[in-house]
């Protein structure tokens, strides 16, 4: 089985890497620059799992060495529509498209463009960054994918074989039997964290200080979890149990990635985590405050970046 | 008329320079760091209205002096406790307390401390900050307004400091009714300090998303309601003012209390939101957004302690 990978960032560095490793054939679709900079240092991880430096295949266009048999897209929901022309040459008739994105928006999109078919469910569980020298820092004690076919048959062959080579690297997961569930209970935490972690600008243990911080966070994991109700997809109480004690630990110092990009002014996921996330409660006439309150949270900040005002005093 | 103003900063500081300028009889209490650098180079004034280096009377405390006709309080309301404690002894039987703070929270703890009878209402419209070198950077603003808080007649103390006033070049001055004006000028703060602090940024940059207008609108909606309730709604016309201001795109007007933020500062969280959201639950008022301003004020301290 040939696996092409949409870049070597964090998510797709990592996940690629570790197949790579454990002997999987698997090809990076890199931009030029990345690809010297593979070429001259290699494929450097650094992880909680053992760090490796490793030799690995990378092309320039997805017209070379297609079409695959499974190709992972791993990049930012921001960077989909590029994403979707680089990888199309690559996508022939019997390809399988696996997006590890977060949010559900990019499906429809995925398969408006290569046809329902084509396109699986799938998600990651990985805290890894990409280092401004392009060293992938894995600094989690997890690392977890998982992915299936989106109407819950059968796996097809390709992802009975990709579950067979994750299986080999020490990630965890594999085939899920209910994708899209695991997808709806992956973004509720997100949205629910990355909200509250922006909105309030702090960690899960200082919103938790505020007198009212328990309660704004459990409110927002309550308007989540009802936009996932309405999809059918409620996580049920003891998937929620879950979520709501991993937001409300006192001292916690977790935070969402989305808060370190807002720190270091980088791009944000707003629309893809918050946006979709309320425009679906309006849909189905769910109320979402505290979402909103997040959403415009985030707009503000991109409408002040957009400006080249962040870093700079706002007196 | 001996007045005796407590702080240096962008609002006593700058009123303090312009009252000595114009020849009253003013002294500054100070804390030692800050008494030393005024003692050596004056209040250095830089403003639209002109610039100075003001050499002004400073005391420490121990060396108050007094008891004078009018004390200036022009501290934040975070210190509060220690200007009460440091004023004391320059505060005798005829002395009149003008505090500047904004909101309404230190009424009770100084009308505890000092009864009442001695403590005028007052605010401060002059905006800027204090530079680097502790110079005050004024940004034009420089208006002024106190009065009696019963409504009565002013006192020949604050007619006293009207004169003084007008004088110095400084606006405003007595006002008769200068609780609806605290009111007013808590409306326009509790509102922009919700939104600035909650959104982190500028009135323009929350207007350019696409609920910011209508957050900033219901977040005024919010604090007039609260001084509706306490009697004190503002008049058609200061609220139309109010929200033709706050939802002005492109601009550049901004809440101190951000500034404050981003420079790792203390903040006014609890007189300026925090207390409007009380005031809110008192009455039985919905006041959603104060509340996310809160917990995020309260949030953002509680980061501060844990960082520093």
């Amino acid at each position: 089985m040939r696996i092409l990978i949409l870049g070597a960032g964090a998510i797709g560095g990592y996940v690629g890497g570790r197949l790579h490793q454990s002997g999987a054939d698997v090809t990076f679709l890199v931009r030029p620059a990345r690809r010297e900079a593979l070429q001259r240092d290699g494929l450097v991880i650094k992880s909680t799992k053992g760090d490796i430096t490793q030799t690995v295949k990378t092309v320039l266009a997805g017209t070379d060495g297609g079409p695959y048999d499974v190709v992972l897209l791993t990049c930012k929901a921001y960077d989909l529509d590029s994403a979707i022309e680089a990888i199309a040459p690559a996508v022939g008739p019997n390809t399988t498209v696996v997006p590890l994105l977060n949010g559900m928006r990019h499906i429809d999109i995925l398969a408006a463009k290569f046809g329902d078919a084509k396109i699986v469910g799938g998600l990651a569980r990985v805290g890894v960054a990409l280092s401004p020298e392009g060293v992938i820092l894995h600094t989690s004690p997890f690392a977890a994918i998982s992915f299936g076919e989106r109407d819950g048959k059968p796996a097809r062959k390709a992802l009975a074989e990709l579950d067979a080579a994750v299986k080999k690297t020490g990630i965890d997961g594999g085939l899920h039997q209910n994708i899209i569930q695991d997808s709806w209970d992956k973004w509720i935490m997100l949205c629910s964290l990355a909200s509250m972690c922006c909105l309030m600008r702090g960690t899960s243990g200082d919103i938790l200080e505020a007198d009212e911080g328990q309660a704004i966070m459990l409110e927002t994991v309550e308007e989540c979890r009802k936009v996932a109700a309405a999809a059918g997809c409620d996580p049920g109480e003891k998937g929620m149990a879950n979520v709501r004690s991993f937001l409300t630990q006192k001292g916690s110092r977790f935070a969402a990635s989305m808060l370190h990009d807002l720190e270091k002014a980088s791009m944000v996921e707003a629309d893809h985590v918050v946006g979709d996330m309320i425009a679906r409660a309006r849909k189905a006439g769910i109320a979402a405050p505290n979402l909103r309150m997040a959403y415009a949270h985030l707009q503000v900040y991109l409408a002040r970046r957009a400006r080249g005002g962040i870093g700079k005093p706002a007196l | 008329m001996k007045i005796l103003i407590l702080g240096a900063g962008a609002v006593g500081g700058y009123w303090g320079a312009r009252l000595h300028q114009a020849g009253v009889d003013v002294t500054f209490l100070l804390r030692e760091k800050r008494a030393e650098t005024v003692r050596r180079g004056g209040l250095v004034v830089k403003s639209p209205k002109g610039d100075a280096v003001v050499p002004v009377k400073v005391v420490t405390r121990g060396e108050e002096g007094g008891p004078y006709d009018v004390v200036i309080l022009a501290c934040k309301a975070y210190d509060l406790d220690s200007a009460i404690a440091a004023i004391a002894p320059a505060v005798g039987p005829d002395t009149t307390i003008v505090p500047m703070l904004n909101g309404h929270a230190h009424f009770a703890t100084l009308d505890a401390r000092f009864g009442a009878a001695r403590v005028a209402g007052g605010l401060a419209r002059i905006s800027g900050m204090l530079g680097p070198n502790g110079e005050i950077l004024n940004s034009g603003g420089s208006g002024v307004s106190f009065g009696e808080r019963d409504g009565k007649p002013a006192r020949p103390a604050l007619v006293a400091l009207d004169a003084a006033c007008r004088k110095a070049g400084i606006d405003g001055g007595l006002n008769p009714d200068i609780n609806q004006d605290l009111w007013d000028k808590w409306v326009m703060l509790g509102t922009i300090a919700t939104m600035c602090a909650a959104m982190r940024g500028t009135v323009g940059d929350i207007v350019a998303a696409e609920d910011g207008a209508a957050l900033m609108r219901e977040t005024l909606e919010e604090c007039c309601r609260v001084a509706a309730a306490n009697g004190h709604a503002p008049n058609a016309k200061v609220r139309a003012s109010l929200e033709a201001g706050l939802t002005q795109p492109g601009s550049k007007a901004v809440a101190s209390i951000l500034g404050d933020m981003e420079k790792g500062g203390a903040v006014e969280a609890r007189s300026i939101v925090g207390d409007m959201l009380a005031r809110a639950r008192k009455a039985g008022l919905p006041a959603p957004n104060l509340r996310f301003a809160y917990a995020h004020l309260q949030a953002y301290e509680a980061r501060r302690a844990r960082e520093r």
